[in-house]
Protein backbone atom coordinates (compact mmCIF):
# COMPACT_ATOMS: atom_id res chain seq x y z
CA UNK A 1 0.00 0.00 0.00
CA UNK A 2 1.07 3.30 -1.07
CA UNK A 3 1.69 6.19 1.49
CA UNK A 4 -1.52 7.56 1.45
CA UNK A 5 -3.18 4.88 1.75
CA UNK A 6 -6.20 5.03 4.57
CA UNK A 7 -4.74 3.44 8.13
CA UNK A 8 -6.96 4.54 10.75
CA UNK A 9 -11.13 4.42 10.97
CA UNK A 10 -10.59 8.27 11.76
CA UNK A 11 -9.03 8.62 8.55
CA UNK A 12 -11.63 6.43 6.57
CA UNK A 13 -14.36 8.80 8.33
CA UNK A 14 -12.79 12.22 7.37
CA UNK A 15 -12.90 10.19 3.72
CA UNK A 16 -16.09 9.94 4.14
CA UNK A 17 -16.68 13.03 5.24
CA UNK A 18 -14.80 14.57 2.36
CA UNK A 19 -16.72 12.33 0.13
CA UNK A 20 -20.42 13.59 1.09
CA UNK A 21 -18.78 16.90 1.06
CA UNK A 22 -17.91 16.30 -2.90
CA UNK A 23 -20.89 14.67 -3.75
CA UNK A 24 -22.97 17.82 -2.62
CA UNK A 25 -20.47 20.49 -4.26
CA UNK A 26 -21.74 19.42 -7.46
CA UNK A 27 -25.53 19.95 -6.77
CA UNK A 28 -25.26 23.43 -6.40
CA UNK A 29 -23.71 23.91 -10.30
CA UNK A 30 -26.15 21.71 -11.93
CA UNK A 31 -28.89 23.08 -9.87
CA UNK A 32 -28.44 26.13 -10.81
CA UNK A 33 -27.66 25.57 -14.98
CA UNK A 34 -30.75 23.59 -14.34
CA UNK A 35 -32.94 26.41 -13.54
CA UNK A 36 -31.13 28.86 -15.61
CA UNK A 37 -32.51 27.32 -18.67
CA UNK A 38 -35.17 29.59 -19.84
CA UNK A 39 -39.07 28.53 -20.08
CA UNK A 40 -40.13 26.14 -23.60
CA UNK A 41 -36.34 25.72 -24.49
CA UNK A 42 -34.05 23.20 -24.26
CA UNK A 43 -36.13 20.40 -22.53
CA UNK A 44 -33.55 17.80 -23.73
CA UNK A 45 -30.64 19.64 -21.70
CA UNK A 46 -33.25 20.00 -18.52
CA UNK A 47 -34.49 16.52 -18.59
CA UNK A 48 -30.20 15.45 -18.55
CA UNK A 49 -29.48 17.74 -16.04
CA UNK A 50 -32.55 16.99 -13.43
CA UNK A 51 -31.45 13.31 -13.75
CA UNK A 52 -28.04 13.89 -12.69
CA UNK A 53 -28.98 16.23 -10.26
CA UNK A 54 -31.26 13.68 -8.56
CA UNK A 55 -28.26 10.99 -8.90
CA UNK A 56 -25.80 13.33 -6.78
CA UNK A 57 -28.11 13.74 -4.06
CA UNK A 58 -28.40 9.88 -3.93
CA UNK A 59 -24.85 9.67 -4.04
CA UNK A 60 -24.28 11.72 -1.21
CA UNK A 61 -27.23 9.74 0.80
CA UNK A 62 -25.09 7.06 -0.25
CA UNK A 63 -21.65 8.71 1.39
CA UNK A 64 -23.78 9.60 4.23
CA UNK A 65 -24.85 5.47 4.68
CA UNK A 66 -21.38 4.12 4.55
CA UNK A 67 -20.53 6.95 6.67
CA UNK A 68 -22.83 5.80 9.13
CA UNK A 69 -22.00 2.14 8.88
CA UNK A 70 -18.47 2.44 10.12
CA UNK A 71 -20.14 4.39 12.85
CA UNK A 72 -19.63 7.89 12.21
CA UNK A 73 -21.41 10.93 12.16
CA UNK A 74 -22.31 13.03 8.55
CA UNK A 75 -22.77 16.41 9.57
CA UNK A 76 -23.63 18.68 6.47
CA UNK A 77 -23.35 22.00 8.97
CA UNK A 78 -19.85 21.52 9.09
CA UNK A 79 -17.96 25.18 8.76
CA UNK A 80 -16.34 23.62 5.36
CA UNK A 81 -19.15 21.39 4.32
CA UNK A 82 -20.71 23.71 0.91
CA UNK A 83 -17.70 24.56 -1.17
CA UNK A 84 -16.92 28.17 -1.91
CA UNK A 85 -17.20 28.96 -5.70
CA UNK A 86 -15.47 28.24 -7.84
CA UNK A 87 -13.85 25.15 -6.15
CA UNK A 88 -11.51 23.04 -7.15
CA UNK A 89 -11.61 19.34 -8.03
CA UNK A 90 -8.88 16.72 -9.43
CA UNK A 91 -8.82 16.06 -13.47
CA UNK A 92 -5.96 14.40 -14.15
CA UNK A 93 -2.77 16.14 -13.53
CA UNK A 94 -4.70 19.52 -12.82
CA UNK A 95 -7.00 21.18 -11.03
CA UNK A 96 -10.16 22.48 -12.51
CA UNK A 97 -12.78 25.08 -11.20
CA UNK A 98 -16.04 24.19 -10.62
CA UNK A 99 -17.95 27.55 -11.08
CA UNK A 100 -22.14 28.53 -10.45
CA UNK A 101 -23.18 29.63 -13.37
CA UNK A 102 -25.47 29.43 -16.57
CA UNK A 103 -26.58 26.53 -18.66
CA UNK A 104 -24.28 27.08 -21.41
CA UNK A 105 -21.31 25.33 -23.54
CA UNK A 106 -18.48 26.37 -21.19
CA UNK A 107 -21.11 25.14 -18.04
CA UNK A 108 -20.90 21.73 -19.89
CA UNK A 109 -16.96 21.75 -20.65
CA UNK A 110 -16.96 21.88 -16.75
CA UNK A 111 -19.50 19.41 -16.21
CA UNK A 112 -17.83 16.90 -18.40
CA UNK A 113 -14.70 17.65 -16.28
CA UNK A 114 -16.42 16.53 -13.45
CA UNK A 115 -17.74 13.00 -14.43
CA UNK A 116 -14.80 12.09 -16.87
CA UNK A 117 -13.46 8.99 -16.52
CA UNK A 118 -9.80 9.52 -15.85
CA UNK A 119 -7.86 6.27 -15.66
CA UNK A 120 -3.68 7.21 -14.99
CA UNK A 121 -1.79 7.31 -18.43
CA UNK A 122 1.12 4.42 -17.72
CA UNK A 123 4.18 6.43 -16.91
CA UNK A 124 1.95 8.41 -13.70
CA UNK A 125 0.92 4.86 -12.69
CA UNK A 126 1.78 4.33 -8.66
CA UNK A 127 3.48 7.46 -8.44
CA UNK A 128 1.61 8.71 -5.79
CA UNK A 129 -0.74 11.90 -5.17
CA UNK A 130 0.15 15.15 -7.53
CA UNK A 131 1.12 18.12 -6.38
CA UNK A 132 -2.20 20.92 -6.08
CA UNK A 133 -1.02 24.04 -8.31
CA UNK A 134 -4.22 25.60 -7.36
CA UNK A 135 -3.81 28.77 -4.98
CA UNK A 136 -4.71 27.70 -1.16
CA UNK A 137 -7.42 29.85 -0.82
CA UNK A 138 -9.52 28.30 -3.30
CA UNK A 139 -11.69 25.16 -1.56
CA UNK A 140 -10.19 21.60 -2.95
CA UNK A 141 -12.28 18.88 -3.07
CA UNK A 142 -11.44 15.85 -3.24
CA UNK A 143 -8.32 15.94 -1.49
CA UNK A 144 -6.00 14.16 0.92
CA UNK A 145 -7.09 14.84 4.58
CA UNK A 146 -3.16 14.50 5.42
CA UNK A 147 -1.56 16.10 2.57
CA UNK A 148 -3.82 18.96 1.64
CA UNK A 149 -1.25 20.50 -0.58
CA UNK A 150 -1.55 17.14 -2.78
CA UNK A 151 -4.22 15.86 -5.06
CA UNK A 152 -6.01 12.40 -6.34
CA UNK A 153 -5.47 11.75 -10.27
CA UNK A 154 -9.10 11.57 -10.64
CA UNK A 155 -12.67 11.51 -8.65
CA UNK A 156 -12.36 7.62 -9.43
CA UNK A 157 -9.27 7.22 -7.53
CA UNK A 158 -10.10 9.28 -4.55
CA UNK A 159 -12.88 6.53 -4.25
CA UNK A 160 -10.47 3.75 -4.88
CA UNK A 161 -8.76 4.50 -1.69
CA UNK A 162 -11.68 4.91 -0.23
CA UNK A 163 -12.78 1.29 -1.30
CA UNK A 164 -8.82 0.07 -0.31
CA UNK A 165 -9.07 1.59 2.98
CA UNK A 166 -12.69 -0.07 3.74
CA UNK A 167 -10.97 -3.33 2.59
CA UNK A 168 -7.89 -3.13 4.61
CA UNK A 169 -9.71 -1.76 7.81
CA UNK A 170 -12.11 -4.66 7.56
CA UNK A 171 -9.48 -7.24 7.20
CA UNK A 172 -7.54 -5.96 10.09
CA UNK A 173 -10.84 -6.54 12.48
CA UNK A 174 -11.08 -9.57 11.00
CA UNK A 175 -8.20 -10.55 12.52
CA UNK A 176 -8.79 -9.40 15.68
CA UNK A 177 -12.02 -10.88 15.37
CA UNK A 178 -13.92 -8.04 15.11
CA UNK A 179 -15.64 -5.34 12.66
CA UNK A 180 -15.51 -1.85 11.40
CA UNK A 181 -19.04 -1.90 10.35
CA UNK A 182 -20.46 -1.19 14.13
CA UNK A 183 -22.45 1.31 13.33
CA UNK A 184 -26.33 1.37 14.16
CA UNK A 185 -28.35 -0.21 11.11
CA UNK A 186 -31.35 1.95 12.04
CA UNK A 187 -29.67 5.04 10.46
CA UNK A 188 -29.24 3.54 7.59
CA UNK A 189 -31.19 5.72 4.76
CA UNK A 190 -32.99 3.36 2.23
CA UNK A 191 -35.82 3.29 -0.84
CA UNK A 192 -38.78 3.48 1.87
CA UNK A 193 -37.66 7.25 2.50
CA UNK A 194 -36.30 7.87 -0.55
CA UNK A 195 -38.14 6.93 -3.71
CA UNK A 196 -37.99 8.14 -7.61
CA UNK A 197 -34.42 9.28 -5.94
CA UNK A 198 -32.28 8.06 -8.91
CA UNK A 199 -31.38 4.70 -8.27
CA UNK A 200 -31.85 2.20 -5.35
CA UNK A 201 -31.00 3.02 -1.85
CA UNK A 202 -29.51 -0.17 -0.30
CA UNK A 203 -28.25 -0.21 3.68
CA UNK A 204 -25.07 -0.94 4.15
CA UNK A 205 -23.97 -3.24 6.73
CA UNK A 206 -20.81 -4.93 5.40
CA UNK A 207 -17.97 -4.93 3.49
CA UNK A 208 -20.24 -6.56 0.25
CA UNK A 209 -22.37 -3.72 0.79
CA UNK A 210 -20.35 -0.84 1.21
CA UNK A 211 -17.88 -2.07 -1.70
CA UNK A 212 -21.35 -2.02 -3.50
CA UNK A 213 -22.48 1.57 -2.86
CA UNK A 214 -18.99 3.17 -4.02
CA UNK A 215 -19.32 1.36 -7.07
CA UNK A 216 -22.86 2.36 -7.45
CA UNK A 217 -21.46 6.00 -7.12
CA UNK A 218 -18.22 5.44 -9.80
CA UNK A 219 -20.86 3.46 -12.48
CA UNK A 220 -23.17 6.77 -12.25
CA UNK A 221 -20.37 9.07 -12.47
CA UNK A 222 -18.11 7.97 -14.59
CA UNK A 223 -19.19 4.91 -16.52
CA UNK A 224 -18.21 1.18 -15.38
CA UNK A 225 -14.45 1.11 -16.73
CA UNK A 226 -14.86 3.83 -19.87
CA UNK A 227 -18.14 1.88 -20.77
CA UNK A 228 -21.32 4.19 -21.59
CA UNK A 229 -23.46 2.22 -19.89
CA UNK A 230 -23.52 0.82 -16.09
CA UNK A 231 -22.94 -2.95 -15.99
CA UNK A 232 -26.38 -3.58 -16.13
CA UNK A 233 -26.16 -1.93 -19.79
CA UNK A 234 -29.36 -0.03 -19.08
CA UNK A 235 -28.26 3.60 -17.36
CA UNK A 236 -25.89 5.68 -19.48
CA UNK A 237 -22.93 7.22 -17.27
CA UNK A 238 -23.38 11.32 -16.42
CA UNK A 239 -20.52 12.06 -18.25
CA UNK A 240 -22.14 10.30 -21.32
CA UNK A 241 -25.69 12.12 -20.82
CA UNK A 242 -23.64 15.63 -21.02
CA UNK A 243 -21.42 14.99 -24.04
CA UNK A 244 -24.83 13.75 -25.91
CA UNK A 245 -25.87 17.78 -25.31
CA UNK A 246 -22.75 18.94 -26.92
CA UNK A 247 -23.18 16.22 -29.97
CA UNK A 248 -26.66 16.84 -30.54
CA UNK A 249 -27.20 13.25 -30.54
CA UNK A 250 -28.24 10.76 -27.85
CA UNK A 251 -26.01 7.06 -27.20
CA UNK A 252 -28.11 3.93 -28.33
CA UNK A 253 -26.97 0.19 -26.84
CA UNK A 254 -23.53 -0.57 -29.19
CA UNK A 255 -22.68 2.86 -29.80
CA UNK A 256 -18.72 3.35 -28.56
CA UNK A 257 -17.78 6.65 -26.23
CA UNK A 258 -17.38 9.74 -28.48
CA UNK A 259 -19.79 8.86 -30.76
CA UNK A 260 -22.99 8.72 -30.80
CA UNK A 261 -25.52 7.48 -33.21
CA UNK A 262 -28.87 7.75 -31.82
CA UNK A 263 -31.53 10.52 -32.44
CA UNK A 264 -30.64 14.53 -33.17
CA UNK A 265 -31.26 16.63 -30.11
CA UNK A 266 -31.41 19.98 -29.99
CA UNK A 267 -29.82 22.52 -27.64
CA UNK A 268 -30.81 26.43 -27.36
CA UNK A 269 -27.26 27.58 -26.21
CA UNK A 270 -28.34 31.01 -25.71
CA UNK A 271 -31.24 29.81 -23.90
CA UNK A 272 -30.53 30.83 -20.41
CA UNK A 273 -30.72 33.90 -18.18
CA UNK A 274 -27.31 35.08 -18.73
CA UNK A 275 -26.77 34.99 -14.19
CA UNK A 276 -23.15 36.20 -13.34
CA UNK A 277 -20.70 33.61 -12.80
CA UNK A 278 -19.87 32.81 -8.78
CA UNK A 279 -21.89 35.66 -7.65
CA UNK A 280 -21.75 36.34 -3.75
CA UNK A 281 -24.01 38.49 -1.65
CA UNK A 282 -21.65 40.87 -1.17
CA UNK A 283 -21.64 41.45 -5.29
CA UNK A 284 -25.18 42.10 -4.44
CA UNK A 285 -26.78 45.69 -4.07
CA UNK A 286 -27.61 46.24 -0.73
CA UNK A 287 -31.00 47.38 -0.15
CA UNK A 288 -32.51 45.69 -3.64
CA UNK A 289 -34.98 42.84 -3.15
CA UNK A 290 -32.45 40.57 -4.76
CA UNK A 291 -29.96 40.98 -1.36
CA UNK A 292 -33.11 40.09 0.86
CA UNK A 293 -33.96 37.48 -1.58
CA UNK A 294 -30.49 36.05 -1.94
CA UNK A 295 -29.95 36.13 1.98
CA UNK A 296 -33.48 34.51 2.82
CA UNK A 297 -32.27 31.66 -0.08
CA UNK A 298 -28.85 30.81 2.02
CA UNK A 299 -31.07 30.96 5.25
CA UNK A 300 -33.80 28.26 3.17
CA UNK A 301 -30.59 25.68 2.13
CA UNK A 302 -28.77 26.11 5.46
CA UNK A 303 -32.25 25.19 6.85
CA UNK A 304 -32.27 22.53 4.32
CA UNK A 305 -28.88 21.22 5.50
CA UNK A 306 -29.36 20.88 8.93
CA UNK A 307 -32.61 18.39 8.75
CA UNK A 308 -30.48 16.26 6.48
CA UNK A 309 -27.94 16.41 9.26
CA UNK A 310 -30.82 15.26 11.47
CA UNK A 311 -32.27 12.71 8.68
CA UNK A 312 -28.70 11.37 8.06
CA UNK A 313 -28.49 10.91 12.25
CA UNK A 314 -30.94 8.82 12.89
CA UNK A 315 -34.26 10.36 11.60
CA UNK A 316 -34.62 9.17 8.54
CA UNK A 317 -38.19 9.74 8.17
CA UNK A 318 -37.42 13.24 8.08
CA UNK A 319 -36.22 13.70 4.49
CA UNK A 320 -40.06 13.28 3.47
CA UNK A 321 -39.94 16.84 4.77
CA UNK A 322 -37.06 17.53 2.54
CA UNK A 323 -38.56 17.21 -0.62
CA UNK A 324 -40.97 20.53 -0.10
CA UNK A 325 -38.26 22.33 1.14
CA UNK A 326 -36.24 21.45 -2.71
CA UNK A 327 -39.58 22.41 -4.51
CA UNK A 328 -39.36 25.97 -2.42
CA UNK A 329 -35.66 26.00 -4.01
CA UNK A 330 -36.59 25.59 -7.59
CA UNK A 331 -39.25 28.43 -7.13
CA UNK A 332 -36.63 30.72 -5.03
CA UNK A 333 -34.00 29.91 -7.72
CA UNK A 334 -36.31 30.97 -10.51
CA UNK A 335 -36.60 34.35 -9.01
CA UNK A 336 -33.22 34.82 -8.23
CA UNK A 337 -32.19 34.03 -12.06
CA UNK A 338 -35.01 36.03 -13.84
CA UNK A 339 -33.85 39.57 -11.98
CA UNK A 340 -31.58 41.63 -13.36
CA UNK A 341 -28.86 42.33 -10.77
CA UNK A 342 -28.21 45.97 -9.50
CA UNK A 343 -25.45 47.89 -11.48
CA UNK A 344 -24.84 44.96 -13.67
CA UNK A 345 -26.02 45.58 -17.01
CA UNK A 346 -27.16 42.36 -18.91
CA UNK A 347 -26.14 40.09 -15.89
CA UNK A 348 -28.92 38.84 -13.73
CA UNK A 349 -28.73 37.45 -10.21
CA UNK A 350 -28.34 33.74 -8.88
CA UNK A 351 -28.46 32.00 -5.90
CA UNK A 352 -24.60 32.07 -3.87
CA UNK A 353 -24.77 29.10 -1.51
CA UNK A 354 -23.17 30.88 1.09
CA UNK A 355 -24.30 29.12 4.22
CA UNK A 356 -25.06 31.04 7.44
CA UNK A 357 -22.68 29.90 10.27
CA UNK A 358 -20.35 28.63 7.57
CA UNK A 359 -17.53 30.82 6.96
CA UNK A 360 -14.89 29.05 5.62
CA UNK A 361 -11.58 29.49 7.56
CA UNK A 362 -8.37 29.35 5.53
CA UNK A 363 -6.73 26.35 4.41
CA UNK A 364 -3.12 26.09 5.92
CA UNK A 365 -1.53 23.68 3.63
CA UNK A 366 1.13 21.52 4.56
CA UNK A 367 3.38 23.21 1.71
CA UNK A 368 2.84 25.94 3.96
CA UNK A 369 3.61 24.60 7.37
CA UNK A 370 7.05 22.96 6.13
CA UNK A 371 8.36 26.22 4.57
CA UNK B 1 -34.84 47.69 -21.68
CA UNK B 2 -36.26 50.18 -22.72
CA UNK B 3 -37.55 53.52 -21.51
CA UNK B 4 -40.68 51.74 -21.51
CA UNK B 5 -39.88 49.10 -18.69
CA UNK B 6 -39.29 50.97 -16.18
CA UNK B 7 -42.43 52.94 -15.83
CA UNK B 8 -44.32 49.52 -17.13
CA UNK B 9 -42.99 47.90 -14.03
CA UNK B 10 -43.63 50.30 -11.54
CA UNK B 11 -47.22 50.55 -12.61
CA UNK B 12 -47.55 47.07 -12.83
CA UNK B 13 -46.05 46.88 -8.90
CA UNK B 14 -48.59 49.55 -7.90
CA UNK B 15 -51.60 48.00 -10.06
CA UNK B 16 -50.88 44.28 -8.67
CA UNK B 17 -49.34 44.91 -5.28
CA UNK B 18 -46.40 42.85 -6.34
CA UNK B 19 -43.16 43.87 -5.69
CA UNK B 20 -40.43 44.90 -8.80
CA UNK B 21 -38.80 41.26 -7.28
CA UNK B 22 -41.43 39.02 -7.57
CA UNK B 23 -42.63 40.16 -10.81
CA UNK B 24 -39.66 40.06 -12.80
CA UNK B 25 -39.36 37.05 -10.90
CA UNK B 26 -42.01 35.50 -13.19
CA UNK B 27 -40.06 36.41 -16.14
CA UNK B 28 -42.99 37.78 -18.13
CA UNK B 29 -42.81 41.60 -17.81
CA UNK B 30 -41.19 42.23 -20.97
CA UNK B 31 -43.89 39.79 -22.53
CA UNK B 32 -46.57 41.30 -20.84
CA UNK B 33 -45.57 44.95 -21.96
CA UNK B 34 -45.58 43.44 -25.18
CA UNK B 35 -49.03 41.89 -24.79
CA UNK B 36 -50.49 45.56 -23.67
CA UNK B 37 -48.92 47.08 -27.58
CA UNK B 38 -50.15 44.08 -29.63
CA UNK B 39 -53.86 44.17 -27.82
CA UNK B 40 -54.67 48.08 -27.10
CA UNK B 41 -51.09 49.55 -29.10
CA UNK B 42 -48.89 51.64 -28.43
CA UNK B 43 -50.14 55.05 -28.56
CA UNK B 44 -52.32 54.02 -25.66
CA UNK B 45 -49.94 51.63 -23.77
CA UNK B 46 -47.92 54.94 -23.52
CA UNK B 47 -50.83 56.71 -22.65
CA UNK B 48 -51.23 54.55 -19.67
CA UNK B 49 -46.97 55.00 -18.64
CA UNK B 50 -46.84 58.85 -19.10
CA UNK B 51 -50.62 58.84 -16.29
CA UNK B 52 -48.70 56.36 -14.12
CA UNK B 53 -45.30 58.47 -14.86
CA UNK B 54 -47.68 61.97 -14.07
CA UNK B 55 -48.94 60.42 -10.86
CA UNK B 56 -47.51 62.35 -7.00
CA UNK B 57 -45.08 61.22 -5.15
CA UNK B 58 -45.65 57.24 -3.45
CA UNK B 59 -46.76 56.71 -0.35
CA UNK B 60 -49.00 59.97 -0.28
CA UNK B 61 -53.22 59.80 0.26
CA UNK B 62 -53.01 62.02 -3.28
CA UNK B 63 -51.35 59.30 -4.86
CA UNK B 64 -54.26 56.78 -4.39
CA UNK B 65 -55.94 59.26 -5.16
CA UNK B 66 -54.62 59.96 -8.34
CA UNK B 67 -54.65 56.28 -9.58
CA UNK B 68 -58.67 56.65 -9.04
CA UNK B 69 -59.43 59.40 -10.98
CA UNK B 70 -56.57 59.46 -13.49
CA UNK B 71 -56.18 55.49 -14.05
CA UNK B 72 -58.74 53.68 -12.74
CA UNK B 73 -61.10 55.72 -13.18
CA UNK B 74 -60.23 57.05 -16.63
CA UNK B 75 -62.52 55.91 -19.33
CA UNK B 76 -59.65 54.89 -21.71
CA UNK B 77 -57.16 53.37 -19.66
CA UNK B 78 -59.58 52.21 -16.68
CA UNK B 79 -60.34 49.03 -18.85
CA UNK B 80 -57.21 48.62 -19.47
CA UNK B 81 -55.50 48.58 -16.32
CA UNK B 82 -57.82 46.11 -15.07
CA UNK B 83 -57.18 43.61 -17.98
CA UNK B 84 -53.35 44.49 -17.26
CA UNK B 85 -54.19 43.28 -13.61
CA UNK B 86 -56.01 40.23 -14.57
CA UNK B 87 -53.10 39.45 -16.86
CA UNK B 88 -50.60 39.16 -14.38
CA UNK B 89 -52.62 37.38 -11.90
CA UNK B 90 -54.24 34.71 -14.27
CA UNK B 91 -51.52 34.72 -17.33
CA UNK B 92 -54.27 35.31 -19.38
CA UNK B 93 -55.15 38.64 -21.11
CA UNK B 94 -59.42 39.17 -20.98
CA UNK B 95 -60.96 40.87 -23.94
CA UNK B 96 -62.23 44.46 -22.91
CA UNK B 97 -65.67 45.36 -22.56
CA UNK B 98 -67.71 46.03 -25.75
CA UNK B 99 -68.49 49.55 -24.14
CA UNK B 100 -64.67 50.03 -24.35
CA UNK B 101 -64.81 49.12 -28.02
CA UNK B 102 -67.46 51.07 -29.14
CA UNK B 103 -66.48 53.97 -27.60
CA UNK B 104 -62.89 53.23 -28.77
CA UNK B 105 -62.80 51.19 -31.59
CA UNK B 106 -62.11 47.94 -31.83
CA UNK B 107 -58.81 45.90 -31.64
CA UNK B 108 -58.40 43.10 -33.79
CA UNK B 109 -56.32 41.35 -30.91
CA UNK B 110 -58.44 42.37 -28.63
CA UNK B 111 -59.56 38.74 -28.03
CA UNK B 112 -59.07 36.45 -24.23
CA UNK B 113 -56.03 34.68 -24.76
CA UNK B 114 -53.46 33.00 -22.65
CA UNK B 115 -50.05 34.33 -23.36
CA UNK B 116 -48.16 31.20 -23.18
CA UNK B 117 -47.83 28.45 -21.23
CA UNK B 118 -45.43 29.61 -18.39
CA UNK B 119 -47.82 33.04 -18.52
CA UNK B 120 -50.48 30.54 -16.65
CA UNK B 121 -47.37 29.10 -14.57
CA UNK B 122 -46.50 32.05 -13.50
CA UNK B 123 -49.36 33.74 -12.74
CA UNK B 124 -49.68 35.65 -9.47
CA UNK B 125 -52.82 34.64 -8.04
CA UNK B 126 -51.17 30.74 -7.07
CA UNK B 127 -48.40 33.14 -5.21
CA UNK B 128 -51.34 35.11 -3.23
CA UNK B 129 -52.86 32.19 -2.72
CA UNK B 130 -50.38 30.13 -1.50
CA UNK B 131 -51.44 27.39 -3.89
CA UNK B 132 -49.35 25.91 -7.21
CA UNK B 133 -50.96 26.18 -10.51
CA UNK B 134 -52.60 23.13 -11.34
CA UNK B 135 -50.46 20.56 -13.27
CA UNK B 136 -47.10 22.59 -12.64
CA UNK B 137 -45.13 23.63 -10.00
CA UNK B 138 -46.00 20.98 -7.84
CA UNK B 139 -44.76 21.39 -4.18
CA UNK B 140 -43.94 17.87 -3.60
CA UNK B 141 -45.38 14.74 -1.71
CA UNK B 142 -46.90 15.71 1.53
CA UNK B 143 -46.88 19.69 1.39
CA UNK B 144 -50.23 19.55 1.71
CA UNK B 145 -49.96 18.88 5.27
CA UNK B 146 -48.12 22.00 5.95
CA UNK B 147 -50.52 25.36 5.71
CA UNK B 148 -49.93 26.97 2.40
CA UNK B 149 -47.31 30.25 2.36
CA UNK B 150 -49.05 33.71 1.56
CA UNK B 151 -46.93 36.41 1.23
CA UNK B 152 -46.98 39.81 2.78
CA UNK B 153 -48.13 42.22 0.50
CA UNK B 154 -45.88 44.96 0.11
CA UNK B 155 -49.11 47.23 -1.51
CA UNK B 156 -51.63 46.90 1.22
CA UNK B 157 -51.64 50.68 1.74
CA UNK B 158 -53.74 50.29 -1.67
CA UNK B 159 -56.60 48.16 0.19
CA UNK B 160 -59.11 50.53 0.28
CA UNK B 161 -58.40 51.21 -4.02
CA UNK B 162 -61.36 48.96 -5.18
Amino acid sequence: MYSYSIKTLDELKEFLYRAMQLEHATIPPYLTALYSIKPGVNQDATQVLRVIVVEEMLHLTIAANILNAIGGTPDLVRPDFVASYPAALPDGETDFKVSIQAFGREALATFLKIERPAQRPEHLVGKGLIYRKTPADITALASHPRHEDLHFYSIGEFYSTIAEGIKYLEAEAHGADTTIFTGDSSRQITSEYYYSGGGELFPVTDLKSALEAIELIIEQGEGDGGGIYDDDDHELAHYYRFEELVKGRYYQKGDQPGHPTGPQLQVDWEGAYPIKENLKVGDIFEGSELHEAAIAFNKRYGDFLQLLTRAYNGQPSLLLEAVPMMFEFRNMILELIRNPLPKHPGKNGSPTYEIPGSIKQPVTRQAEVNA
Amino acid sequence: MTSRFEPFLGLSAELTAFSHFDLLGTGLAERYLATLDKVVGGEITDALLAAFTALPPPEGEARIQAVRTTILGNELLGDVARALIKLWYSGTWFELSSAWTERFGPRPANITFVVSPDAYIEGLLWKAIGAHPAGAKGPGFGSWASPPKIPAFSGSRFQNLT
